[in-house]
Parts: C-alpha cells; structure tokens; sequence
C-alpha cells in the first residue's frame, strides 16, 4: 500500500495526549451510554471538535463509532432479559421519520437566521427539552426512592394502555399492550431530538417509561437497539459522503467497548431507579452546560452585547460543565456497583457464617 | 466445586487472551497503514462498505476481548433481573347504558 499523505484540513494528526483524551472519553461515554442507553455522544462531538476536528468529520466519525457500541450493549442487556426487541424496532421505525423531519427544520433555520441562528436553536431545545424532561425524571426518581424503590406503571401510561385503538400491540418483554398510535409521537420526538441534539435517548427513555409504561431498565436497554438501528443509518449517509475518519472512530469505540459493557452489568448491580438518577442528573447538567452557550449565539445573532473574553470563558465553562455531567454519571454508576457488589459480598458472608 | 470454578477461569482467561491478541493484530494493523487506510475509507460512495464493515469487525473481536476481560477481572452480572413490573389491572373503561328512546305517547 502507498503511504500517501495524509488531507490535514479534513483529518487530524494524532498525538499519544489525543489518543489518550479520545479513549478515556470513549470509556466513560460508553458506560453511561451501557447503563442509561444514551449519552456519551453530547461530549465526544465537541471533545473531538475541540481537538479541531471539523464539525461533519466529528459527528460522522462519532455516529460510525455509535451503532457498534450500542449493538454491543443491546447484545450484553438482552442476555440479562432487558430488551424489547419489538418496542426498539417499533421506535426506531417512527425515530427515522423524526429524524428527518429535524433536518428539515434545521434547514429552515439555518436558511432563514444562518449558522447563529441554528446553533441558538440546538441549544435553547437542549435547554428546554432537558431542564422540562430532567427534572421530571429527577424528581419521578426521588419520589421512587422515598416510596422504597417501589415503581409502578406511570399514571399517563396506564389510561393510554387502556385505550383499545387498533392497531394494539403486545410488547412480551415489556409485558405490555399499547396501541401503535402511542408509541409513534415517542418515537418521532425521539428522532426529531436526535437530530437536533444528537441525542434523541434524553426524550426516548422518558417516553418509553412515562408515555408507553415499560420500566426504566427495559427503556434504557431497548434504546441501545434504537441507537444501532438509527447509528447504523446515519454512519450510511455520513460513509457515503467520506466523512468518517476510521481512526478516530477506532480509538473511541477501543474505549466504548469496555465502558459499554461494564455500564451493562452495572444496570444488573443497582435498583430500578438508579437509572433515572443518573439520566435526570446528566440531563440537567448538560442543561446548564448549553445554557452557558447561549450568551455566544445571542452576540453573533446582535440580540445581545457581550465582550469577546467573556464568551470565550463562558464557552470554556460550557464544554467542562458538559464532561463534568459525563464524569458525574460515571461516577454514579460505578460508586452504586461498588456498592451493590459489597452488599453482594456481605449476603455471601453471612450465608457462610450460618452454614458453619 | 472449586475445581469447577477453576476450569471456568482457565477458559475465560484463554478466551480473553485469543481475543485479546486477534484485537491487538487489527489495530496494529490499522494503525501501521492509518494514513492510506483513512484515505481509502473517506473516498465515499460504495467505499462506505470499508469503514462500516471494520467497525462490525473490531467490535466483534474487541467486544468479545472487553466480555472476557471483566469476567476475569471478576465484574460480572449479579443475578438475572425480574425486569417486568407486576401486572397491574389496567382501568377498563366504563360502560354506560346505551340510551333507548322512550315512545310514552
């Protein structure tokens, strides 16, 4: 093989301090993404960006690195009996639809308030959609715990199970019936947030559990079937274009790969609602972090004066805060296998004791 | 019963390192051509087979490598969730008595 050149303005060189990043950030996006079925991908777009990978490179390289690490993770979850094969098709097929009705809106933006305009748009439904959504989550997951982890099916899902509006569908996994009907607008906003903030499970996960009536386990774990099928499409349309750069896709999923498996078992270590502690946690945080984006697109938009230093500190505290939310979910989950596995080894300790 | 536990072991271990080293050989691979390699993979159109097949195949042999590695490491899944929630009575909606029309005239 001819060892051509490589095009700089399109690829990177890669250093040992990128490598290193890139992995670490891989692993910790991967375990979050094994245990609440999304994220990950908010960081690693503008990690690799920040790094000055463009923008298309970024996010093609991230998508083709996405689909294998969920199809991973959907294997591993399936094993345990989390996935709901059915509902992460039915989802996905409606998220496709979602999808491209994001783009279009995104065009419209774009054509009509330009490049300010479309990233003020991304971070005000980062902001809205996270700050309403995570909230929720959060406090439906305090409610939980202070009831003893005793989760029973959400309010809303329950009237909407009961509606009998052909064409009913049973959900074995899941054990639930619903009509199609419902789970079509969860999976349209699915993909239409995917497409906009890249990370549609922040809206999947809640609609499956809040709106549908499955448990967050099964959520998080049909949404690693969503993310492979809508991963696996998108990586199509970015290779065909040539935008995936292979080495950084390699580099993450080295990472991803082992994160997304011990995120996985984690799931099997903690209480049901453990999972929406750490998606409502992460959500609000990155919340904040592209609400500190904001100042930018509003000065670039001149809907408001900021001074250059500023912003550019504001964007330095944006993109921390957005691993920060990352490190915190890490965190969480591994602190609650610590945990889960003490508690495991004490069980054992006193069964042998009263053998003795 | 510990000879068992043994033997398990053994097999997870020998499993990691085939794994292991067959992960190893592919990114050195890759990574010993990554100029070409990314080159060739970016060039589009039917191209876009290359990146999506290795991608299938690197997670294939890492996957089953990172499985094994936690498994050794002693990280394993505790027990198999009951991950249904008990049936709860759905409320069934409520029949009223269709209304008849009265000729009382």
């Amino acid at each position: 093989m001819i060892d051509n050149a490589i095009d700089t303005a399109k690829f990177i060189d890669l250093t040992w301090l990128n490598v290193s990043f890139l992995f670490i950030v891989g692993f910790i996006g991967g375990l979050v993404s094994g245990f609440i079925g999304s994220g990950g991908a908010f960081v690693l777009t503008p990690a690799m960006m920040s790094l000055g990978v463009p923008a298309a490179v970024a996010v093609a390289s991230n998508m083709c690195h996405k689909f294998p690490k969920a199809m991973v993770g959907a294997y591993k979850r399936y094993k345990y009996g989390q996935v709901d094969l059915k509902l992460g098709i039915v989802m996905a097929a409606s998220a496709t639809v979602g999808v491209q009705a994001g783009i279009k809106i995104q065009e419209l933006i774009l054509n009509k308030w330009g490049e300010a305009g479309s990233n003020l748009y991304v971070s005000l439904s980062f902001v809205a959609v996270l700050l309403i959504v995570g909230s929720y989550v959060f406090y439906d997951a305090f409610k939980t715990s202070n009831s003893e982890g005793v989760d029973s099916v959400p309010k809303l899902a329950r009237r909407l199970q009961a509606i009998n509006l052909p064409p009913m569908i049973h959900f074995k996994t899941a054990n639930l019936k619903i009509s199609l009907w419902f789970t079509i607008p969860v999976g349209f906003a699915t993909g239409l947030l995917a497409a906009t903030i890249a990370v549609g499970g922040f809206v999947g996960v809640p609609g499956m559990i809040y709106v549908i009536g499955a448990t967050g386990l099964i959520s998080s774990a049909s949404e690693l079937v969503i993310a492979f099928l809508m991963g696996f499409g998108g990586t199509v349309k970015w290779a065909m274009h040539g935008m995936v750069d292979i080495r950084l896709t390699l580099i993450i999923l080295a990472g991803s790969l082992l994160g997304v498996q011990l995120g996985a078992i984690g799931t099997t270590y903690v209480k049901e609602n453990m999972i929406k502690i750490v998606m409502g946690t992460i959500m609000l945080i990155v919340a904040a972090s592209r609400g500190l984006a904001v100042p930018q697109y509003l000065n670039q938009l001149q809907l408001m004066a900021v001074d250059k230093s500023t912003l550019s500190i504001l964007d330095m505290v944006s993109f921390a805060t957005m691993c920060l939310a990352l490190a915190v979910g890490a965190v969480i989950i591994i602190g609650s296998m610590v945990k889960g596995k003490r508690a495991e080894y004490a069980a054992q300790a006193t069964e042998s004791y009263e053998h003795v | 019963m510990a000879a068992k536990t043994e033997l398990k072991k053994k097999k997870i271990m020998m499993r990691a390192m085939i794994y292991g080293a067959i992960t190893a050989t592919l990114y050195a691979a890759v990574f010993s051509f990554a100029n070409p390699i990314t080159e060739l993979f970016a060039r589009g159109g039917l191209y876009a087979a290359l990146p999506i097949g290795t991608v299938f195949v690197f997670s294939f042999a890492h996957g089953a490598f990172s499985s094994n590695l936690w498994s050794l490491l002693g990280i394993e899944a505790i027990t198999k969730q009951a991950t249904q929630r008990k049936q709860v009575s759905v409320p069934r909606a409520i029949q009223k008595p269709r209304a008849r029309l009265r000729m009382s005239a």
